[in-house]
């Protein structure tokens, strides 16, 4: 999978065209010019979403009706697919070589990472953003997933909605065990599918971990449930539903599903320390690297090609030691398109990688 | 204070009532009605009338009808002995077009949801339990209930439910087979998939 050319029309302040190599590809800029914003449509136009804002009709340029991002994506020796997301006020028209697509078929066409400082919250931040790093690789490796959570959500949602009601309307528990039976019964099927895929995922990841990668310290990470003690977890099945049976009354006094996989977590460990809590901000980045490239492996070893790497500020957040590591394990890898604003990093660093200076929104010539 | 007269604010929140209109599709409306003339609006009301006076619940399966009991329950080729029971009249629609199935209907005009409100009560599930008694049946006794609702979580929870009030009554209840993408209604599923889904169902 190879972006070889991004061309982009009034989105943010950038515009014009860039061709990228294979390898590294650093885009130079001072703050405030639009190197991240390069970053931001590349990412767009594989993932359709922005890493920077929920409201894509921000992303249009001020006074502009329409934006679009034009990519040209190389699928092997002899086939190019165009890309294009058009933004135009709420909608957003997704094409491939010219023929409209749906969001479930576009998706297949492009696939990209982002590191950036967002992304730490998988590092430091709640359970959720690591349970959303579990779920957004898994679907990576297994589209038809994404149906698996929307339903989980869905039936979490209705059972919520069910438990207000019930303590508003002040019905005895036996009635609301009776009323939850039917989204319990999904509840468990679904969880159960939830369960098993990332449990399964977290053995992919840790069968490619690249545990020391940036020095002694070992990272680990292990899947947590929410069920751990409870019971026995290899027949998860029958133990959710002996807990969801015992606990119709605590569920119905919070008015929240107590119970499932929107409740668990990914335990990461750094030489045997919870990194969330004692790591340094340094052991947090490495971390989440070393958790990204294993991502970019397991995808790898499912569909024989690498993922975009997007690297937002990487001397922001990274020493030039662990940059040159980092970039040493990527070579001959992935595609990798970083930005920095700093001379020396292209110094260091620019030897083998293509250039990119942008100035006001657009390559400096 | 209101951002229109009131009699323009009225008839804006009444089309917002009307399922999937929000805000803006109701003024929309509004204002096309405000700029018809006289006789297409009149035209249109009594169509409206005329829908809510001649048109009635069937009192055996709930279908809309303009005879009671309607048409499929009063035919005397239908099989009396299958009973289908489907969320919505459109989805009667869908399942004659694959012109395999032969039986009766019961139309439940909604699926569980407790977000929108609606529990077991809201449900017109309550007519079906006497269908099941021969008397009530012109002697026939019902051989198996088919639950074709939507294959979405909420026509799930409502499958669940229903199979779990007639597994004690002894009649066989199947469920259509899921050959259809999950989370799809059933109102846009092509007669092929539905005649698959039909005749691939399994017990509950
Ligand atoms: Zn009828």
């Amino acid at each position: 999978m190879l972006l070889e050319s991004l061309d982009v029309q009034n989105f943010r302040n950038i515009h014009g065209k860039l061709s990228f190599g294979k390898n590294l590809n650093i885009i130079f800029g001072e703050n405030g010019q639009g190197k991240t914003n390069w970053l931001e449509a590349v990412y767009l136009l594989a993932t359709t979403k922005s890493f920077k804002t929920q409201r894509l009709q921000e992303a249009v340029k001020f006074d502009e009706e329409l934006a679009i991002i034009r990519g040209s994506v190389q699928v092997s020796a002899e086939i190019r697919h165009a890309l294009q997301v058009a933004l135009q006020g709420n909608t957003k028209t997704l094409t491939v070589n010219g023929k409209k697509e749906t969001i479930h078929r576009y998706l297949g066409e492009l696939h990209a990472v982002v590191f950036n400082s967002d992304e730490l919250e998988i590092v430091r931040g709640t359970p959720d953003a690591r349970r959303k790093f579990l779920d957004g690789g898994i679907v990576s490796i297994y589209p038809p997933f994404v149906q698996t959570l929307a339903d989980y959500n869905r039936v979490i949602r209705q059972k919520n909605s069910l438990l207000q009601s019930a303590q508003e309307s002040g019905f005895s528990v036996e009635k609301v065990a009776e009323l939850l039976e039917p989204w319990n019964e999904q509840l468990i099927h679904l969880a159960t599918r939830i369960y098993k895929a990332r449990i399964r995922y977290v053995e992919r990841l840790n069968e490619t971990l690249e545990k020391k990668l940036f020095g002694r310290e070992e990272i680990a990470i292990r899947y947590a449930s929410s069920l751990e003690g409870k019971g026995d977890l290899s027949d998860y099945a029958a133990l959710l539903t002996e807990r969801l049976n015992l606990r119709v009354q605590a569920e119905l006094a919070s008015g929240h599903s107590l119970l499932g996989t929107h409740r668990d977590d990914l335990e990461i460990n750094f030489d045997g320390h919870d990194l969330r809590k004692y790591g340094s901000s340094g052991q947090q980045r490495s971390a989440l690297l070393i958790l990204q490239l294993a991502t970019l492996t397991v995808f790898y070893s499912q569909n024989k090609e690498y993922p975009l790497f997007l690297l937002d500020d990487i001397d922001a957040e990274l020493d030039y030691k662990r940059i040159g590591q980092l970039l040493e394990f990527l070579s001959d890898k992935t595609q990798t398109l970083v930005t920095t604003s700093k001379e020396s990093f292209l110094e260091r660093f620019g030897t083998n990688a293509e250039i990119f200076t942008i100035e006001n929104g657009a390559l400096k010539t | 204070m209101l951002e229109y007269s009131e009699p323009v604010a009225k008839l804006i929140d009444e089309f917002k009532r009307l399922p999937g209109i929000g805000h803006k599709s109701a003024q929309r409306l509004a204002f096309y009605i405000l700029r018809r003339p006289e006789a297409e609006v009149e035209k249109f009301v009594e169509a409206l009338h005329e829908v809510k006076e001649k048109i009635v619940f069937c009192s055996v399966c709930n279908n809309l009808t303009d005879v009671n009991p309607c048409m499929y329950c009063s035919s005397p080729t239908r099989d009396r002995a299958q009973i289908c029971i489907i969320e919505e009249p459109y989805n009667l629609v869908a399942i004659e077009k694959t012109r395999s199935y032969k039986g009766l209907y019961h139309i439940l005009h909604g699926s569980l949801s407790p977000i929108r409100g609606v529990g077991p009560d809201e449900l017109m599930l309550a007519n079906l339990f006497p269908r099941l008694m021969p008397d009530n049946n012109d002697g026939v006794e019902v051989r198996e209930v088919i639950i074709a609702t939507n294959p979405t979580t909420e026509g799930e929870a409502t499958a669940n439910y229903i199979a779990r009030l007639l597994k004690p009554l002894g009649v066989r209840v199947t469920r259509i087979a899921m050959g259809m993408p999950v989370g799809s209604d059933l109102e846009f599923v092509d007669e092929v998939t539905m005649d698959k889904a039909m005749a691939n169902r399994h017990e509950m």
